[in-house]
């Protein structure tokens, strides 16, 4: 590992001005991703600025708005009785993740800022074009079974991991940040980029740029939402297929209907077409079917991750009928 | 007997371990120690063109860059029980055999500049393409010359006519990926020298190997080597053998005249300890109508190294668990640009994997109950040789486990047992290894003046309780409390004991401390008798019980005197010493149960009962043991559902050398696991109260029996390892 400096101060100002002061500083939080990549070479920042001091860890509803602070621990997230009742995708995303000892250290901020898990972009030995962009990426023609058949290039197929991402995606929340130009609120359908020929550039934020807090409206959909998630071992693994699902029905017919997914995808990712073939329709075997087929509709399988296609429709037919579309 | 040996005694270490206070190999601290980090290869086939280390060298707290050009000059231990099983040593030329080979040591201060220097040393290659496929490589097959469990093919009988006679045939393949060892514990060294003494403190399953392989790499006679290993936090054989990193230190060590510690990170294990080879395997059965076997046709191919070609999927299951007249084994080797094969906890349940999965396949084909199936095959003799088993109590294992298990509530049609939508499938296996064999132990024993003894023995505990059990063993022979004993391990002062392995402590170590101890109780019998102070003085030696540390007159107990008071007025210790002493082979059996539900719409398979019924010999620390038939057990589930060291084929090299990516089971993936055991001692192993080694027997058999249930269940026979959750929703066949 790279020797490195580290600060910690309790004023968020003070933060955001000096690792926008240095072209190498990164924020630090639970600490249980960054160090791993600094240890395994990823990434070599050399100041560290640690966020666990700030005051911004507070979880609340305001204004009909669900506020959770970007230093709050997944786990007091989790099982927080507001997030719990009104939110419950968020808290079965959380749940889902890592394990307890992690959820008790790991903060929402960083959670949404985690790499992605590419063995590729994890081994300093590969190359990669999300760590050391023109270098290639070995994934496309490689082992790429826990790759993305959505969103996808030439250049990167790399799956974004948080599963909070894709229950806040689904649940439409927004993304609120202090940086050294001041505040600004990013919906988090913006805040994941597409790899595109720069999968280097992950996220809207700036360098310097601190995410303060999540913000997510509360909604019916939002207080029936719930979340699915297949892999390959019980617990404290990543997703090979999830599914956010937040849906009313009346007279019948859905309403109102949002779904994203994870493992599939290069970021948290919302699909309007599965939504489009739901809405206004009642929940049956066939409307499922139909959305199923629209949300794979443009998929880019490889070569070990053709099965995920049939899966992610599986997936989201499962959750589908738990909302009463068995027929 | 007293009660001492075969009481479920809590492990003696265990409040030091779960305390912090025993002491690992990478826990030693040694002053003035400098820190190795070591470089490897990212290409898997070719040469060094050149190395540039001038800005590692000038990174803070480097001592040194040594690569081929600069190392010391080391030779290939050849002895077998210096167990180095790989023909080359790296850093002693340019060649690039796998990815992930040793290219450069750094040696620094401290570990993180080490670390860091590392990062810096630049390394061209004139890289060649690998060939790391099994499955691409089938056609370079070959059978090689006869490795360390003898040759690689043997027939019996002639399996084509017995093929001939068959009523029923079956001809299937499976295939089971690379597995790594992954103990919780890295592997560690620190070399010391003072002078021409070694002292290295090592992750050692085999003390004795490594300073066998230290004496011939370094050229150091071997009475100046002394090698220490008191806990192992799991070895699973992958610190059985001896590696060359252990080597490098020790050289780099002599040359800096400092003592130098390395410790391998997570990632580096996956290349630098070996690991369960990739394997194709294809069973021909053919069994008459009532389901008598009449031949097995058992072809292996597993990959090895450019440079090596030890196998260790061996084929005794094939050869052993059944009676069959016309067996045929081969196992074959592909040699691809990959590390070398090595030891790995339960060498034979691949093949195990295998026959009990096909004996599965043979008992539908034949629409007979899989139990019934093993049972018409049973065999009392090692149908290998004809030689009789020391015991063998399977028959018992199968009435048992079935009993506990409720085999007879299952309906055996595929797809016939659901809760809702859930399928519920039923599967069992026979289990069965070879443990003993192996040279044994030496042990010595001194008894002192306040009462207590010390015994001592260059075996380890890697995990599995020797502390624990020896103590027992030694307070037995000796007529001692446990409190009264100390048991020493972990040291090459010690009396010689083989690598602990091959299921061969237990047994081994065992008889030793019992021969010791019991001559040593002698000893103390005869000083007594024969000194007119004793109460016991003129008695017949023979007419004397000694018990809990007095000795006594058998017919007249209140004739009665004390070792602690016999020893005193003898005036010196009381010692023992016996040397080694092969251990018989063995052949440790049971049966295995498993009741799996699956998601059939979402792949998602879980294990939720396991039963395992064993025959490990006379028991001797019921507590020990059942931890051991549970280890085998959770990692049978990661075996068949999850492990998977998985290689990028173009690059050649290893995708997932982590935890986060090599899954092994969590606590979530596993259920209440029941054990069970005949408790029989093994007349064979007398010396030993009967003991038969057992660690290796437990994780076989459950890996058919999981994959048995998913078949049960499902109605799909997944032939290609791990059942993921892809291969259930897909077609399910061999890749």
């Amino acid at each position: 590992m790279k020797l490195f400096d580290y600060a910690r101060t309790s004023r968020v100002s003070d933060a955001v001005g000096l690792v926008a002061g240095h072209p190498g500083g990164a924020f630090i939080g639970g600490g249980t991703e960054l160090t791993n990549l600094m240890k395994d070479g990823v990434l070599a920042p050399d100041l560290v600025v640690d966020v666990g001091a700030l005051a911004l860890a507070d979880i609340g509803v305001r204004k009909g708005q669900l506020l959770i602070g970007a230093t709050a621990r997944m786990g007091d997230v989790a099982e927080h009785p507001v997030v719990r009742e009104r939110f419950p995708v968020i808290s079965e995303a959380l749940l889902a993740s890592a394990s307890p000892q992690v959820r008790n250290r790991a903060t929402i901020g960083g959670n949404l800022m985690q790499r992605t898990r590419c063995w590729y972009y994890r081994d300093v030995g590969s190359a990669c074009n999300k760590r050391e962009p023109g270098s290639g990426c070995p994934a496309i023609g490689g082992q790429n079974r826990w790759h993305a058949i959505h969103g996808g290039s030439d250049h990167c197929i790399a799956v974004h991991p948080s599963d909070l991402a894709v229950s806040l995606t689904a649940l439409d929340a927004t993304v609120l940040t202090l940086g050294p130009d001041g505040r600004r609120s990013i919906p988090i359908g913006d805040f994941y980029r597409l790899p595109g020929s720069t999968p280097d550039q992950e996220t809207a934020l700036r360098h310097g740029e601190l995410i303060t807090a999540v913000e997510i409206p509360e909604s019916g959909p939002a207080a029936g939402s719930r979340y699915l998630k297949l892999r390959d071992r019980a617990t404290f693994e990543f997703a090979v297929v999830s599914v956010a699902a937040a849906l009313i029905q009346a007279g019948g017919v859905v309403t109102d209907v949002r779904l994203a997914f994870g493992g599939i995808a290069t970021r948290p990712w919302r699909s309007a077409g599965a939504e489009e073939a739901l809405r206004g329709h009642p929940l049956t075997q066939a409307t499922i079917a139909a959305a199923g087929r629209a949300l794979v509709d443009g998929a880019q399988p490889r070569e070990h991750n053709a099965f995920k296609v049939e899966l992610v429709q599986r997936a989201l037919a499962d959750i589908l009928e738990d909302f009463g579309g068995r027929k | 007997m007293s009660p001492i040996v075969g009481s479920p005694v809590a492990r003696i270490d265990g409040r030091a371990k779960v305390t912090g206070a025993a002491t690992y190999t990478a826990d030693t601290q040694v002053s003035g120690a400098l820190y190795g980090y070591l470089v490897l290869s990212t290409i898997a086939n070719g040469r060094i063109t050149g190395i540039t280390t001038q800005d590692a060298e000038r990174s803070p707290g480097v001592v040194g860059i040594f690569t081929h050009q600069n190392m010391p000059r080391l030779a290939v231990p050849t002895s077998q029980l210096a167990a180095y099983w790989k023909r080359v040593i790296p850093l002693q030329n340019a060649d690039i055999h796998h990815s992930g080979q040793p290219v450069a040591y750094v040696v620094a201060q401290t570990l993180e500049q080490a670390q860091h220097a590392a990062s810096l040393v630049n390394v061209t290659y004139d890289a060649r393409t690998p060939q790391t496929s099994l499955s691409g490589a089938m056609d370079e097959a070959y059978v090689p010359d006869p490795g360390l469990e003898g040759p690689n093919e043997v027939t019996r009988g002639d399996t084509e006519a017995g093929l001939a006679q068959a009523d029923v045939r079956i001809d299937v393949s499976y295939t089971t990926p690379m597995h790594h060892h992954n103990a919780l514990e890295p592997s560690a060294t620190t070399a010391v020298w003072d002078g021409d003494r070694l002292t290295v403190h090592e992750t050692a399953q085999g003390i004795n190997a490594t300073r066998l392989s230290l004496s011939e790499a370094l050229d150091v006679p071997l009475a100046n080597i002394r090698v220490l290993s008191p806990f192992l936090g799991g070895g699973f054989g992958a610190k059985g053998p001896v590696w060359p990193h252990t080597m490098f230190t020790a050289a780099l060590a002599r040359h800096l005249r400092h003592p130098v510690k390395l410790v391998l990170s997570r990632a580096q294990a996956y290349t630098s300890n070996g690991h369960r080879p990739e394997a194709h395997q294809r069973f021909r059965l053919g069994a008459k109508r009532d389901g008598t076997l009449t031949a097995i046709d058992h072809i292996t191919t597993s990959q090895v190294s450019r440079t090596e070609d030890l196998l260790f999927n061996t084929s005794e299951p094939t050869r052993m668990l059944y009676a069959c007249p016309n067996v045929h084994v081969a196992q074959r080797a592909v040699k691809l640009h990959l590390p070398a094969p090595s030891n790995m906890r339960s060498p034979e349940v691949v093949a195990a994997h295998g026959l009990e999965t096909a004996l599965d396949e043979l008992s539908y084909e034949l629409d007979m109950d899989p139990i019934k199936l093993r049972l018409r095959n049973y065999t009392s003799v090692n149908p290998d040789n004809g030689a009789a088993f020391g015991s063998k109590h399977l028959q018992e294992c199968y009435r048992r486990g079935a009993d506990a298990f409720g085999w007879s509530k299952r309906d055996p049609r595929p797809r016939s047992m659901r809760d809702g939508d859930t399928l519920i499938g039923l599967g069992m296996a026979s289990a069965a290894h070879t443990a003993g064999g192996r040279p044994g132990a030496g042990a010595r024993v001194v008894i002192s003046a306040n009462g207590k003894a010390v015994v001592q023995v260059a075996t380890h505990d890697i995990g599995t309780g020797t502390y624990t059990v020896m103590s027992q063993v030694a307070a037995d022979s000796l007529g001692l409390d446990l409190d009264d004993v100390d048991f020493e391990l972990g040291d090459t002062d010690y009396p010689f004991a083989f690598v602990s392995a091959a299921s061969a402590t237990a047994p081994g170590v065992s008889a030793a401390v019992n021969r010791a101890c019991t001559t040593a109780r002698r000893s103390v019998i005869d000083i007594a008798v024969a000194d007119p102070r004793s109460p016991l003085h003129g008695i017949p030696a023979d007419q004397i019980t000694v018990e809990a540390g007095i000795l006594y007159d058998t017919d007249r107990p209140k004739l009665r005197d004390t070792i602690r008071a016999v020893v005193t007025r003898h005036g010196e210790p009381v010692e023992a010493t016996t040397n080694p002493v092969p251990i018989p082979p063995g052949y440790t059996t049971g049966a295995v149960f498993a009741e799996v539900r699956v998601d059939p719409r979402l792949g998602q398979v879980r294990v939720t009962r396991m039963h395992g019924i064993f025959d490990a010999g006379r028991v001797l620390n019921r507590r020990t043991l059942r931890s051991q038939a549970i280890g085998g057990a959770v990692w049978a589930v990661g075996f068949t559902l999850s492990e998977h060291t998985m290689v990028d084929h173009h690059l050649g090299r290893i995708v997932n050398p982590n935890l986060s990516g090599y899954l092994v089971p969590v606590n979530a993936d596993i259920p209440e696991i029941h054990i069970g055991f005949v408790d029989k001692p093994d007349p064979a192993n007398r010396e030993a109260f009967g003991a038969r080694g057992f660690g290796e027997t437990p994780m076989t058999g459950m890996t058919a029996a999981i994959g048995n249930a998913v078949y049960h269940a499902t109605g799909r026979r997944i032939r290609d390892l791990p059942i993921t959750l892809d291969k259930i929703i897909g077609d399910g066949e061999a890749g």
